[in-house]
This record gives structure tokens, C-alpha cells and sequence, in this order.
């Protein structure tokens, strides 16, 4: 599709409303889902949510594929398939539906800095614990990853993934890095979203905004996935603030909900 | 003394002498010059007494003793040379002789008896490797095909195989070993280990399949058969971005584990331009018994029927084909894309595009679990026989009647259901054209088609169609 | 003290201390925090100790290669640049830091390795340049497979090919940020006052190639210079702690740059005639290997084919295509 055409349908997309069948796929809850892809996949529902736009989320064996990125999770929107969540909010907003609008200049500058701070270092870690600590690999990783194929099929996408995913750390620079090495950091990030955070509800003050989505969907699932470590959580569980944080966003976005 | 080089009889056709020889038929060549030959040697009693073969490198003795054996029962000279040269042909359908030549000599020698002959084959074996290489540009793309061969790799005609094409988008290879059971070449199991890659636009899908199999194939009285086992790892993607949903749907890894048996009797006289014979085949397809995520069952048949007319100083060819298929999942799984039935286009229903007929969805064809097709189709020379024995040989005029559906069908329903949703909405098209014949493995068609019966949804081409049909024997 | 640590970097050109982003922030930083490294610019990968560059020899002979790790090094050295940042400044810090690693580093190696027309006129040229004979044949191609397999990976795709579609997605991507980093900085000197840090040096290292590097495709040049702040930034970095590399570049700057300097140059001169003959005598070498491996090749086919004792009329009929 041309530049122009694709300006227009994006144009066309933006004049729909939001419609109520808008679904979000993501791989099975229970036995396929990894740490990284629950995090970026609750991200974005917690996003929607900030946003009051209902979705209804769909668990497929295949979603990673189905994905126009390869990346989970991705929503159905109309006929749109959109994925991750900067490109979602990005479509949200042409769809006029934004959290920052409120934000000046800096603030948003600021904004954008540390969701990829949380890209480039929660995320990356997560992958690395996953896929190139051994232990980890070898009982949650591969097994999860591969439970929907049959045998040898199985084994041998959970090994590609693997090595797919270990010639992207070395090519970022993380090959050498030893777990430790990892774990500090994953408590750097930390530390620097613990002291932007401060004592202030969210992120930018009173209102949410994607960043605080973000920050939820990887802070909320290192808490609650059991690893062969707890290290992981133990190092965000020493930040209060981010604790009180997750909580908060839990209880005002997750639980009315569900009750 | 007598000497001949039965090389000469080479046209005589297997299948006994054939009186209605049409005049377009190339192939068979007038046989009256030898009959007086043959009369003063028919008579004449002999004895086969050694049968030699010579320039044999590799090849193992034992496999050629029962290809040649027959040779020693002939009775009569002219026996000698029809049985010999069958022995030739069936030492050149091993593959592993580039040339073989009969030589027919009396018997020299103390033991040689006064009637009696011996029969030499002077044979020339193939290379033990032979190669290939080309390089292909297409539309976007290029490719780099590189070829190996081994024929009689251990003696015994077994043939390895391994061909490799490097392409600026994709890569894919094949490797496969033959293996015929030693004086019953029909009988032969066949090994494959391959990558392909295919992109199919009116789907929007790319799909890549690795895989292995295992063929066997046989003949019993008439008929013959192929069992097959086949483990596919196959990966669906979206051509593109802007792919429907229900194709986005189907993308992923699966592995299909099937096992399929395939009879089929063929009494045709030709693939490309038959003009007398039938040919009947049913394949059948089971998978997921036997490993793999892709369960169902899958019949599809095929009948085409040609019958010969001598009308006005021409030959006249009326040709009849039915094909149809039925998928059946079991285990409650839906069928994958890559398994339905497609229909449409030059070799099924002329006039439509191809394989664009039936369930679709924002443009892009998903298939169907249950299809027919039908096809009438009237030959004839060209008008005027321009190029007469000649290149003029080689091009056909037709006229063609084409039908066909393709849907989904609810299994819950009986069989009257399915027959009644089979029977609507039927596509179907008519037209003439020009058909070529190129070698012994394409057509190449010119048509005038008009397309009937056309649904929404269908796409459709009116006026000209050039398209072209490979059929690899 | 002991021996200084030594600091392995890419040359210099444009006006730049060196080509590369990673050598930039790293010299940049060292200039900030004051350190004393000895210097080695190099241009030829094989002779860091870590076989890429930039690479810091310690004085107890560690070898660290990654930015991020010298920084560290240096730090613990007591060469900070960031001792006066608060802590949430800090934290500000390693958020811009991730959001160019995550949005300007793929445009720029888009920009400079991948983009066709800068590939070959520019980044080749220069490194075929500077490097010694032999490794100038093969080492800058293998230098942009890597930079090409990096970018594949971050993006996470594995066909991807240089298009008008994917440098626009990423030139948007890095004009985002080049966007957000200009509000952020403001009318301040540097980011954090009046003193440089580490972000500091990391948005130099980014910035200056772009602005200073003459490419084909200069879009993200023209974007930048849109943002008067940021190229002020760059050129007051360079003017204050980079002035020698400066006036280098003002002097062989007057004459046309790449194309003029290298005929009035003698010793490029002496290389170049070297290389001629070379290449001539090459060429005729190859040839007649050539025509000489067609013959070999008829001869080892024979071989292969034939035992031997049979004669030889079979090896011309070196193809054969059995009916399929």
C-alpha cells in the first residue's frame, strides 16, 4: 500500500468510534504465556482500561504469529490489527482517546524516556532471565513456550526462540552479562522509576498515563509469577513506593471490575 | 551370418500393433517396410544360447539378469528381436544406462549349436554424479538452482537426488533416494527430505513447509498404487500486511503426520493430448493418527474419459473429466487453510480467477471443505491445418464446458443436505481457444471464455486467458 | 598513580574526534570527567585489544568494550561527570539514555550502514579508505552484515531489507526523539545546568555524526538542524572540549572534502598506485585461473564419473539432465 493511501485509511480508521467487539489476543493464560509477554500484554490492557475502552482479550496458541510484528500482544480493532503498545497508543489517539494530553512539553519528553527505560531494561532483562539463564530456560521457558506443539515440533521452536533470543542480547551487549550483573539492573530501573515516582500517585501527579500503564503491566507481573528464583521479585518488592504503586492501579483498574 | 542392430525397431509400440493409427499422431510411424522382412525370418526355429553384457562398471550383474532373462525363451528370430528389444527398453527405464545397443550374432565356439544365437547388450553406463545449475529471475526475485545426481549409487539403480535453490528471498531443497526392488522396477520405495516455499496471493498466505516422507509404490493387475507417509513441519504467514483476519488467524507452526494411499489406472495414450483411454484416480489422505497437531480426512478423485471421432477428414477428440474432494476433520479441530480444497482458475473452471472461487473473506479465498468440478471438451485440429506434420502438429483447437463448486459443508446435516449445497450456486463457463503443447510436460492455452454462474465474491476474467498447465509425468 | 588506562577509538573525520557513536560517548565522557587516558585512534578493529573499538585496556589489564562499562570503570576511578546530579536527575539520565538505544540508534545504523546510497558513498568508502590493504577488501562488508544482522534483530524481523517503508518508520522514530531531547534540554547549556554529564556525552556521541557526517540521504541531518538547540549543543561540545579535531576539520574542510584530499596526498598517492598495480595483476590472475579451472573442472569430472581405464570421450559429456 502506498505512503497516501495508507495516510488515508489511517485517516478513515481514525473517524470510527471505538468499536465494543475490539478484542486483544495473547498466547493461553495458564500454560503457554511467558513472563515478558504477560507484562507487555497486561500493559496494554491496563492502558485500555486508563482509557475506558473495553476489549475483550482473546488466548491463542498462535497470537505471537498472528501478530503483524510477531510481537505480543496485538489488538483487533474494525478491521485493524495494531501491536504493542506505543503503536496502540498511537492509534488510540488518532482515535481520540489519549492519557498525555495534559502533560507540557518536558513532562512528556520525560514520559516517553522512561517507557523506553522500561523497553530497554525491564523488558531486555525479562528475556534474558527467561531465555538465557539455563535453569529457567529449561523448566519454565521452553516447556511453557512449546505446550501447544507435538513433539519434535515442539522442541525444536522452543530452541529456535531461544536462540533467537540469545543473538539478540549479544548484539545489544547483554550476551556477556552474568544473571547478577542482570539483577542490578533490573534494581537500576527500579531505582529510577522509584525516584521519579515519589511519593505522587502516579507518575505525572493525579492522572495516569501510558508510562504508568507500562510500568504496572512488568511491575505487577514480576510480582506475581513464580520463577525458579524469587530474586527477580525480591529486587522490586525492596522499592515501597513502586509496591503501593502497583497496588493502587490493581485496585482502581482491575478489581471493581471483576467484583 | 546375421547381423542386426535391433536399435532399429525402436518405435515398435509395447502395446502391440495398433491399426487405428490417426494421422496426427507423430509418434507411430508407418511399420510396412519391415513386415517383408520379418516374414522370411519368422519362420526360421532358434536357440538363445548366451546373452552377454558389455561396459558394465558399477552396475551389479544380478539386477540386469531378470530384466534380460526373457530373452532366452524365444523361439523364433523374430522373437529374439522383439524380446531383446524390450529387454532394451526396460534397461534404459532404470536410468542408469545413458545408451544400451542389442547386438544378435550366431553362436561361436565348441558348444555353439547350429541354430543357435547369442544376444549382447553393449551398454553405457551414466556418470556417478552428474550436476546441474541454473540461475532464474523472476518478477522480484532470483534464484540460483543447483543440482546433483547420483543414479545407481550402489549398483542397483538406486538414484539420490538432492537439488538446492539459494533465491534472494528464500531458500528450499530437496533430497530424496529411489530405490526399486531389483527385477520389478514398478515396485520401488522412495525416501524425501525437503524444504519448500510457497506464496499463494489469492490467499494472501506464504506458507513453508519442511518435511520427510515415505512412498511406495506398486502395481496390482491394472491398477496402480502408492501408500505414502508424510511429517510436515508447515509454517502459514500472511503475505502481507494488509492479509485478511481469517488468514491472520490461521498463521503459526503446525505438524501434520499423515498417511495417504493413492490408486489409480490410466489407460491414456498421452498426459497432454490424450485422445483415447481413462484414466481413474482416488487418493485418500488420513492425519493425526499418528502423531502431529492437524487431524482429518481427506478423499479426492479424479476421472477423465476420451474417446476418439474420425469425422470430415479429421480427427475429432471428445474428452470428459469429473474431479471431486471431501475434507472431513475429526478430533472437533477446525481445518487448517493449507488443507482445503481450491478451485478455480485454468485447470479446473476456466474463465475464473485462479483458485478464487468460494468462501473468502476481505478479498483473500480460504477454500473449501468440499469440492467437484467437471469438464467437456471437444479437440480438433486447427482449422485449416496450417503446418501440417509439422509444427501445425502441435497446436489443438477446443471447445470446453466447465462446472464446478467449492463450499463448506456442516457435517451434522445428511447427505441430501450436502448434495442440495453442492448443486447451488454452480459455476460454470464455456468458450474456445487454441491449446500447445510444449514437450511431453506443458500446455499452453489460449481462450475465449465466458463465465456463468459467477457469486459475489468470485473473480472472474472475461475475454482472452493465456495460461499454461504443467503436468510433470 | 599507575600508567594511565588506554583508550582504544575509531580516527576522526567531519570534524569529529571519531566516526563512531560508541568511540563519541566514551571520549566525550572522558573529556567531561577529566580523565587521563592515553589515547590510541586506530583504524583497524584487529588491533584493539578486545578486536572492536572502542576498548579500554585498564591498568590491570581488563579489557572493557562496552560504553556503559567504561563509563562504569571510569566512575569508580573517581572520574564522575555525574557527581552533582540529584538522584532523580540520575534516573533521568538512564531514561533518555534508553530512549536513544532504543529509538536513534536503529535510524542510525539505518543511516549509515544500511541506507544504500550512504552505505556505499560514504561509511564504505571511508573505512576502505583508512583501513590498511588487505582488510580494507572485506572488512568493512562484514563490518555492515553485522550492523545489518543488529538491526534485524532489534527489530525483531528477519527479512528486513533497506525500503522507503522502514526508513520512514524509523526516521519518524528518531526524529520523535531528537524532538524530545531538544524540549528536555530547552535553553539549557547541557541537560542537567551547566555542567556536562554522561547524558550529556551519550547525546553528542548520537548527535554529531548526524551532524556533522555529509550523506546522500541526509533527512535526519535536516531534521536536526530544524532544532537549533540541539545542533548549538553539538557544535559548543566540540568547540569547548574538542577543539583541536575542530580546526582540523576547518582546515581540509575549504577544499572539497573527501573527494579533493586524496590527490594532492602523496603517500595516498604511492597507495593508490600500489594498489592499481595490484589490482591489475589480480585481475590477470584470476583470469587465467579461470580459464585454467574450466579445464581442470573437465578433467576432475571425468575423473569423478569414470573409473579411469575407460576412455576418455565420456568427460565432455559433462551434463547430463535425465528426463524427469
Amino acid at each position: 500500500m502506498s505512503l497516501a493511501a495508507e495516510a488515508f485509511v489511517s485517516q478513515l480508521a481514525a473517524a470510527e468510534p471505538w468499536p465494543e467487539n475490539a478484542t486483544l489476543y495473547q498466547p493461553l493464560k495458564e500454560d503457554q504465556i511467558l513472563l515478558s509477554d504477560h507484562a507487555s500484554s497486561l500493559a496494554v490492557q491496563a492502558y485500555l482500561r486508563m482509557c475506558g475502552l473495553p476489549v475483550q482479550v482473546l488466548c491463542r496458541v498462535n497470537s505471537e504469529f498472528m501478530s503483524p510484528s510477531g510481537k505480543i500482544p496485538f489488538i483487533h480493532v474494525g478491521n485493524q490489527v495494531v501491536s504493542e503498545l506505543g503503536p496502540i497508543v498511537q492509534f488510540t489517539k488518532a482515535k481520540g482517546h489519549s492519557l498525555s494530553d495534559g502533560l507540557d512539553d518536558v513532562q512528556r519528553a520525560e514520559m516517553k524516556a522512561y517507557m523506553e527505560l522500561v523497553n530497554n531494561m525491564l523488558l531486555t532483562a525479562e528475556l534474558y532471565i527467561q531465555w538465557c539463564d539455563d535453569a529457567t530456560a529449561a523448566e519454565i521457558s521452553r516447556p511453557r513456550y512449546s505446550s501447544p506443539y507435538s513433539w519434535p515440533l515442539s522442541k525444536i521452536l522452543a530452541y529456535q526462540k531461544q536462540w533467537e533470543v540469545r543473538r539478540k542480547m549479544n548484539a545489544i551487549g547483554w550476551g556477556g552479562k552474568t544473571l547478577q550483573q542482570v539483577y542490578e539492573d533490573v534494581s537500576q530501573c527500579c531505582q529510577a522509576l522509584s525516584q521519579r515516582l515519589g511519593m505522587q500517585p502516579y507518575f505525572f501527579n493525579k492522572q495516569p498515563t501510558e508510562l504508568d500503564a507500562l510500568v504496572f503491566g512488568h511491575l505487577f507481573t514480576i510480582l506475581t509469577t513464580r520463577l525458579t528464583s524469587s530474586e527477580l521479585a525480591e529486587r522490586v518488592k525492596s522499592y515501597s513506593n513502586l509496591l503501593s504503586f502497583c497496588r493502587r492501579i490493581e485496585q482502581t483498574y482491575f478489581e471493581d471490575k471483576s467484583s | 551370418f546375421y547381423f542386426f542392430l535391433v536399435q532399429s525397431l525402436d518405435p515398435l509400440p509395447m502395446h502391440g500393433r495398433d491399426l487405428g493409427v490417426h494421422p496426427d499422431d507423430l509418434i507411430e510411424p508407418p511399420e510396412q517396410e519391415q513386415e517383408s522382412k520379418q516374414e522370411i525370418l519368422e519362420n526360421k526355429d532358434v536357440i538363445v544360447q548366451h546373452v552377454n553384457i558389455e561396459g558394465l562398471g558399477r552396475t551389479k550383474e544380478d539386477l540386469l539378469g531378470y530384466e534380460i532373462s526373457d530373452v532366452f525363451h524365444a523361439k523364433s528370430l523374430i522373437d529374439v528381436m522383439k524380446r531383446a528389444h524390450v529387454a532394451r527398453l526396460r534397461l534404459l527405464r532404470l536410468g542408469i544406462f545413458k545408451d544400451v545397443e542389442v547386438l544378435i550374432d550366431t553362436s561361436e565356439g565348441t558348444d555353439a549349436l547350429p541354430n543357435g544365437l547369442d544376444v549382447t547388450f553393449e551398454v553405457t553406463e551414466i556418470k556417478r554424479l552428474t550436476g546441474s545449475y541454473n540461475t532464474m529471475v523472476g518478477n522480484n526475485e532470483g534464484s540460483m538452482v543447483l543440482g546433483l545426481k547420483l543414479p545407481n549409487m550402489f549398483g542397483r539403480a538406486e538414484k539420490l537426488t538432492f537439488q538446492f535453490s539459494y533465491g534472494t528471498k528464500e531458500t528450499s531443497y530437496g533430497l530424496s533416494f529411489f530405490k526399486p526392488q531389483p527385477g520389478f522396477f514398478e515396485r520401488n520405495l522412495t525416501l524425501n527430505l525437503y524444504k519448500v516455499t510457497g506464496q499463494f496471493p489469492w490467499s494472501s498466505l506464504k506458507e513453508t513447509d519442511r518435511g520427510v516422507s515415505a512412498e511406495l509404490n506398486f502395481p496390482l493387475g491394472v491398477t496402480s498404487h502408492t501408500l505414502k507417509w508424510e511429517g510436515v513441519w508447515r509454517e502459514l504467514g500472511c503475505l502481507a500486511r494488509s492479509a485478511s483476519f481469517a488468514v491472520r488467524e490461521e498463521s503459526g507452526h503446525s505438524l501434520k503426520s499423515a498417511v495417504s494411499h493413492t490408486v489409480s489406472v490410466d489407460s491414456r495414450n498421452s498426459a497432454i493430448f490424450p485422445s483415447r483411454g481413462a484414466l481413474f484416480r482416488i487418493n485418500q489422505e488420513l492425519a493425526g493418527y499418528t502423531g502431529g497437531d492437524a487431524s482429518f480426512l481427506k478423499e479426492d478423485f479424479e476421472l477423465q474419459l476420451n474417446s476418439y471421432h474420425h469425422y470430415c477428414y479429421c480427427g475429432l477428440v471428445l474428452s470428459a473429466s469429473l474431479w471431486g474432494g471431501m475434507l472431513y476433520p475429526i478430533k472437533g479441530q477446525p481445518s487448517c487453510i493449507a488443507d482445503r480444497f481450491y478451485l478455480g482458475g485454468p485447470t479446473s473452471v476456466r474463465g475464473f480467477g485462479m483458485y478464487s472461487i468460494g468462501p473468502q473473506s476481505e478479498g483473500d479465498y480460504l477454500g473449501g471443505e468440499a469440492y467437484w468440478a467437471g469438464g467437456l471438451h471437444l479437440y480438433t485440429p486447427l482449422p485449416f491445418r496450417p503446418g501440417k506434420g509439422g509444427f501445425g502438429d502441435l497446436f489443438r483447437t477446443h471447445f470446453f464446458l466447465n462446472a464446478g463448486n467449492l463450499c463448506n459443508l456442516n457435517y451434522g446435516e445428511g447427505p441430501q443436505a450436502h448434495l442440495q449445497k453442492l448443486a447451488e450456486c454452480i459455476r460454470w463457463s464455456y468458450g474456445a481457444g487454441i491449446v500447445l503443447r510444449l514437450g511431453n510436460i506443458a500446455r499452453l492455452e489460449l481462450n475465449y471464455c465466458v463465465p456463468m454462474g459467477v457469486q459475489s465474491g468470485d473473480r472472474y476474467i472475461l475475454r482472452f486467458t493465456q495460461i499454461c498447465k504443467i503436468s510433470v509425468i | 598513580m599507575a600508567a594511565p588506562d588506554e583508550l582504544f577509538c575509531w580516527e576522526g573525520d567531519w570534524g569529529l574526534p571519531s566516526v563512531s557513536t560508541d568511540c563519541l560517548v566514551v571520549l566525550a565522557y572522558a573529556q567531561f570527567a577529566g580523565a587521563p587516558l592515553k589515547l590510541r585512534k586506530i583504524c583497524n578493529p584487529w588491533r584493539s585489544p578486545s578486536g572492536s573499538l572502542p576498548a579500554l585496556k585498564t591498568n590491570q589489564k581488563e579489557t572493557l568494550s562496552r560504553p556503559a562499562d567504561i563509563i562504569i570503570h571510569l566512575r569508580k576511578q573517581k572520574f564522575n561527570a555525574d557527581y552533582d546530579l540529584s538522584a532523580k536527575e540520575g534516573a533521568d539520565s538512564l531514561a533518555f539514555i534508553s530512549l536513544m538505544e532504543e529509538k536513534l540508534t536503529p535510524a542510525l545504523i539505518y543511516t549509515f550502514w544500511v541506507e544504500p546510497k550512504n552505505y556505499v558513498d560514504v561509511t564504505r568508502r571511508w573505512y576502505a579508505e583508512h583501513m590498511t590493504f588487505p582488510l580494507n577488501f572485506f572488512l568493512p562488508g562484514r563490518m555492515q552484515s553485522r550492523q545489518l544482522e543488529k538491526l534485524r534483530l532489534l527489530r525483531g524481523d528477519e527479512s528486513l531489507e533497506a525500503g522507503e517503508e522502514l526508513e520512514k518508520e524509523l526516521y519518524c522514530d528518531a526524529a520523535e526523539c531528537m524532538n524530545l531531547l531538544s524540549q528536555r534540554l530547552g535553553s539549557q547549556k547541557f541537560f542537567f545546568g551547566d555542567s556536562p554529564s554522561s547524558l550529556d556525552a551519550y547525546v553528542f556521541g548520537h548527535l554529531a555524526p548526524i551532524l556533522k557526517c555529509k550523506l546522500p540521504n541526509g533527512k535526519l541531518q535536516q531534521h536536526l538542524k530544524s532544532l537549533d538547540n540541539l545542533t548549538n549543543f553539538c557544535s559548543d561540545i566540540l568547540l569547548l572540549y574538542f577543539p583541536r579535531d575542530g580546526r582540523e576539520s576547518s582546515g581540509p574542510k575549504a577544499p572539497p572534502q573527501p573527494d579533493g584530499g586524496d590527490f594532492d596526498n602523496v603517500p595516498n598517492k604511492r597507495r593508490k598506485q600500489l594498489l592499481s598495480a595490484l589490482v591489475a595483476l589480480g585481475a590477470m590472475l584470476s583470469y587465467a585461473l579461470l580459464t585454467g579451472m574450466v579445464s581442470i573442472l573437465h578433467v576432475q569430472q571425468g575423473a569423478l564419473e569414470e573409473p579411469p581405464d575407460l576412455e576418455p570421450i565420456e568427460s565432455h559429456q559433462h551434463e547430463e539432465q535425465g528426463g524427469s
